[in-house]
């Protein structure tokens, strides 16, 4: 509303909203290359997550107290929740000790990743590139399809796409619809939901950021200044809502691979 | 006054009303199941999900054909 | 921004055309990090957790030992206890039933024993009377005669009609005795 109240920007002097292509930074191994020709400061940051989450985890998982400390209790009880209440509620106490080191680290890389967009200065959700979400949601959909065939033999593309207790006729109907979900949709879902819901969170930040600059430096009117103080305020509620949705968004794509995993393992449905 | 962009967001924003909706109703089921009967979540809830998953499938499909249209 | 939008269209920076860098990238460091979870983490959270649940578990059982230990002694307590108390009232049973029969033997002892004696005494009692009334018989027949004879100043010597005379005294006075008992 107020880029729309302001003059367009012709000349580069109003308001220019952060673009997309404002988060593709040039890379850094080809020093200033352009993006996408070289290693810039998204790979960066995953390959600091991986080594963030193996020193954190094993120096957790180390001590084996049985009374935990802090640090100890703190992994533990990331673990237990990968474990617990993803693992074991989702795929049943029978089966659920394989899949745990996939959940744990799926849960605890995406969280991470994700978080790194809250952290000032790393500024940067690494999972709202969407090389990184495909190439997640492409492992696990790979995953999950292997332990189909590993649990079913070839009839697992039948039992996935085939509902039982479908009447006949309708089957020329379902079975498309089930192969363009199951197949399709799926990975495709579960790698743009976390793109898109990271993508579109640090677009709002940086939008209310960009605002609030704006309105302090930028406009030189007196009223610049009580505006861009509510934008502050509701920039740092967004940023807060952000979190949240981080955290959330790292418990969906963990819990979904669960659920993905439970339906290629379990009996024919 | 000329107001400039994509018609694209206009329509993803369309699109995103439905999932909104269905994601919605899937989760306010799930939660009145869940109430009744509060031994049955461990069932309910991959199904929950699952159907989160198959709901916001629309409004993501709306916002990849706004990104490639 | 235009610049930025030119530059964009120009690398056909489409949000959802993947960096292929970024793929790998991402597929190498996730597959380290979940070589590390599975092949070191994961086994030491478990193990622990295995530990902590023995642990616990143990701290269990020997409450429950302990308690099952309690259990089977208050048991056997209550046992005997109720073993001395049955004993008890069978002693005490025995104790009432064997003093009644005592109480009883003693009642049956000393009723006999009385009517032993109050026999005795009817005895002395008849045998003492019999023998007055035959002293007595005699002695008043004499007394009599001679109380008469001295009266009458005659001696009534002759002892077979004085003799007569009593016992016609003696016969009436027990008609009248038996009159009046009537």
């Amino acid at each position: 509303m107020i880029a729309l109240a302001l003059p367009t920007a012709t000349e580069g002097d109003g308001f220019q909203a952060p673009q997309i292509s404002d988060l593709h930074l040039p890379d850094i191994l080809p020093w200033g290359a352009e993006y996408g020709t070289g290693f810039g400061k998204q790979m960066l940051l995953v390959l600091l997550s991986v080594v963030l989450i193996s020193w954190f985890f094993v120096a957790a998982a180390r001590k084996r107290q049985l009374v935990p400390g802090k640090f100890q209790f703190l992994g533990e009880s990331i673990y237990g929740f990968a474990r617990n209440t993803v693992g074991r509620d989702m795929l049943g106490e029978k089966e659920f000790r394989k899949y745990t080191p996939l959940l744990t680290a799926l849960l605890a890389f995406i969280l991470v990743n994700n978080l790194m967009g809250a952290i000032p200065f790393l500024q940067i959700p690494t999972t709202s590139h969407v090389g990184t979400a495909y190439a997640l949601a492409g492992l696990v959909y790979v995953y999950w399809i292997f332990l189909g065939i590993k649990t079913h033999g070839i009839k697992y593309f039948k039992v996935a796409t085939v509902p039982s207790g479908v009447p006949k006729p309708f089957l020329i109907m379902v079975i498309p619809i089930e192969i363009v979900s199951t197949f399709l949709v799926r990975p495709m879902t579960h790698s743009l939901r976390l793109f898109a819901t990271m993508l579109s969170g640090h677009m709002i930040v940086a939008l209310t950021a960009a605002a609030m600059s704006f309105m302090f430096t930028g406009l030189g009117e007196w009223w610049g200044y009580p505006l861009g103080s509510l934008i502050f305020v509701g920039g740092l509620a967004m940023y807060l809502f952000e979190i949240f949705i981080m955290v959330l968004q790292a418990y969906v794509f963990t819990l979904l691979t669960a659920v993905y995993i439970q339906g290629s393992i379990a009996d024919a449905h | 006054m000329e107001i400039t962009g994509s018609l694209n967001a206009i329509g993803y924003g369309l699109s995103a009303i439905g999932g909104g909706i269905g994601v919605g109703l899937v989760f306010a089921a799930f939660i009145q199941g869940v109430a009744r009967q509060p031994e049955a979540q461990r069932v309910l809830q991959p199904l929950a999900f699952m159907g989160l998953a198959f709901t916001e499938a629309l409004a993501i499909l709306g916002l990849v054909f706004a990104f490639v249209w | 921004m235009d610049n930025a939008v030119i530059l964009a269209s120009a690398e056909g920076a489409n949000p959802l055309m993947p960096n292929w860098w970024e793929v790998l990238v991402t597929l190498v460091g996730f597959l380290i990090l979940l070589f590390i979870v599975s092949k070191f983490v994961v086994p030491m959270f478990e193990k622990t957790f295995e530990e902590r649940h023995a642990a616990i578990e143990g701290g269990i059982e020997k409450a429950a030992a302990a308690q099952a230990e309690a259990d089977a002694a208050l048991e056997e307590y209550k046992q005997q206890l109720s073993d001395a108390r049955t004993e008890a009232n069978r002693i005490r049973e025995e104790a009432r039933s064997e003093g009644a029969e005592i109480l009883a033997e003693l009642k049956a002892k000393a009723a006999s024993e009385s009517a032993r004696i109050t026999e005795q005494a009817q005895v002395a009692i008849a045998s003492e009377r019999s023998a007055a009334q035959a002293s007595l018989r005699t002695e008043v027949g004499t007394l009599a005669t001679q109380l008469a004879g001295k009266i009458v100043g005659e001696a009534l010597d002759d002892d077979a009609r004085s003799a007569r005379v009593v016992d016609r005294f003696l016969s009436d006075l027990e008609s009248q005795q038996a009159g009046a008992a009537k």
